[in-house]
């Protein structure tokens, strides 16, 4: 690529974007060769199946916990196909030029988007990012529906990473399928269930949580996809649960056992793959009946109003944008859809976390 | 600020939705977001017919009962805020454009009040952090606690 008048680089010119793909998917035949194969695990995710292949044996055990709900026997024909690698476990180190590639990302304010795009290597058919920190590189043909997944070593991956694991890549191929990648959870019955939005601290994980316990269907506490065509539905993709303090402990304290990283607590959130211990309440989606705004406030009740298409677009539209790469025009067009088809409700959170599902469950329920 | 050529909204950077008489507008690059209601929603959905403010100052006469120079200096002060917010780029010619003004449905004329515009800053924090020193360990974007010290991104 060449540097542009400015001195930052400029795009390259459009075979380049494929060649760059095909150089990492090189490195990537070279590290399975060197570990002697690959593991393919098979999963339906956003209601379409997707084939991860592993090679080495540092990632799958970190990736596959969050998704083990929708894991489905092999299928001839995957939607997608996600190539995954880590360069320790694979015994394989990254090839010279792209490590020092990803060293001069470091100066990420020239060559990265606001959230993590290699802006130098997306284009329409091709997409790039690069997640700073656990330094994990991501990379999707989307003509070819296959996709890049590296990072040095499986064993520094972040909490944040095993809990939600292939964010940035399962939402570009959801979008491109007709389906949208959200922030937001999501609880309910199998008849339908509602779409928890709001930024993080809005009282999304309580109210999931306060809803597995009153016996309704988990699908998502963070994030999850949603369509609208033909009828709203919205598919679980993690069956992460996260408890983020001490507080949200003392509020469920039967789940202080069930939490996966009770070593590391000190720096990371606690972390609980709730299919592991309740796979009769996880679901993996339902048709979609509302979107709730959790909204936490000091009454003892908890109680839904009526909430404007605009108030749930502010919700659900920004910290959705904000924490996905490329993610633009057609991801606030499709919730701007998605609003308009089903109500939307404020969920004014009451101090009596037991009663929180009350209310929604009247809902479900057509009360 | 600009008010003699013609108004755009700034692509790709900044991404917006109308529902229900409100729009949404995300400016992707610094992690601000607006609600635009009232008249302010008629001025934005004609900024993307990449009109000029006499152009859009006789649109929103057809649509609204109000004078001339009212209307046209709560748009003004319309521009000049989304300028300042760096939602619009001003240019000296005027874009083709596939999107005409809709008439009126109703025909008859609406009352006119001022655009409001509300801003949103709370995840732009999230966007400007220094993704290798100022995010917590739930990564980025997510900012840790107490000051960080590194670099701010320029928005």
């Amino acid at each position: 690529m060449g540097l542009g008048m400015s001195g930052k680089p400029s795009g390259l010119i459009e075979d380049e974007y494929l060649a760059f793909f095909q150089f990492v998917y090189a490195i990537y035949k070279k590290a399975e060769r060197n570990a002697e194969g690959y593991q393919d695990r098979y999963f339906i995710i956003g209601e379409r199946p997707v084939r991860l292949r592993f090679v080495g044996k540092g990632l799958i055990s970190s990736l596959t916990p969050a998704l083990a709900h929708l894991e489905i026997p092999p299928t001839d024909d995957p939607q997608l196909t996600v190539l995954l690698w880590d360069s320790v476990s694979s015994g394989t180190p990254i090839s010279a030029v792209l490590s020092r590639y990803f060293d001069c990302l470091g100066e990420w304010w020239i060559h990265l988007g606001t959230r993590g795009e290699i802006k130098e290597l997306t284009n329409d058919r091709i997409q790039t990012a690069y997640h700073l920190g656990p330094n994990i590189f991501s990379i999707i043909d989307l003509q070819e529906n296959l996709a890049l997944y590296w990072v040095k070593d499986a064993q520094a991956l972040p909490y944040y990473e095993i809990g939600s694991p292939l964010r940035t890549i399962l939402h570009w191929w959801a979008e491109r399928g007709g389906y949208q990648f959200v922030h937001g959870g999501a609880i309910g019955l199998q008849t339908g269930g509602v779409l928890l939005a709001g930024k993080g601290g809005s009282g999304k994980s309580t109210t999931a949580l306060a809803c597995l316990e009153a016996g309704l269907l988990y699908a998502s506490d963070d994030y999850c996809i949603v369509k609208t065509v033909p009828e709203p539905f919205v598919s679980s993709v993690y069956n992460t649960a996260k408890l983020r303090s001490d507080h949200d402990l003392d509020r469920f304290p039967h789940l202080a056992p069930l939490i996966s990283n009770k070593s590391r607590l000190e720096n990371e959130k606690a972390v609980l793959f709730l299919y592991r211990h309740f796979p009769d309440k996880v679901s993996r989606g339902f048709p979609l009946k509302a979107i709730l705004l959790p909204l936490i406030t000091n009454l003892k009740e908890t109680r839904l109003r009526p909430a404007t298409a605009g108030t749930i677009l502010t919700a659900l539209a920004p910290s959705t944008l904000f924490q996905l790469p490329g993610a633009g025009g057609a991801a606030i067009k499709a919730m701007s859809t998605l609003v308009h088809r089903v109500p939307g409700y404020v969920l004014e959170l009451g101090t009596d976390v037991s009663e929180i599902p009350v209310p929604i469950i009247g809902l479900l329920s057509g009360g | 600020m600009e008010m003699l050529g013609y108004f755009n909204i700034k692509r790709p950077d900044v991404v917006h939705e109308t529902v229900d008489g409100e729009t949404v507008i995300v400016n992707l690059e610094n992690g601000i977001y607006y609600s635009l209601r009232g008249s302010g929603v008629d001025v934005w959905n004609l900024i993307e017919t990449g009109a000029n403010l006499d152009e859009l100052t006789s649109m929103m006469v057809d649509r609204y009962n109000g004078s001339p120079e009212e209307i046209q200096k709560a748009i003004a002060e319309l521009l000049v805020v989304l300028q300042k917010e760096g939602l619009l780029q001003v240019s000296s010619t005027k874009r083709t454009v596939s999107q005409t003004p809709q008439p009126l449905s109703s025909g008859e004329k609406m009352k006119f009040d001022p655009p409001l515009l509300e801003k949103f800053s709370d995840m732009q924090e999230l966007l400007l952090l220094d993704p290798i020193h100022e995010v917590d360990e739930e990564g980025w974007p997510h900012k840790a606690e107490g000051d960080g010290a590194g670099n701010v991104r320029q928005a």
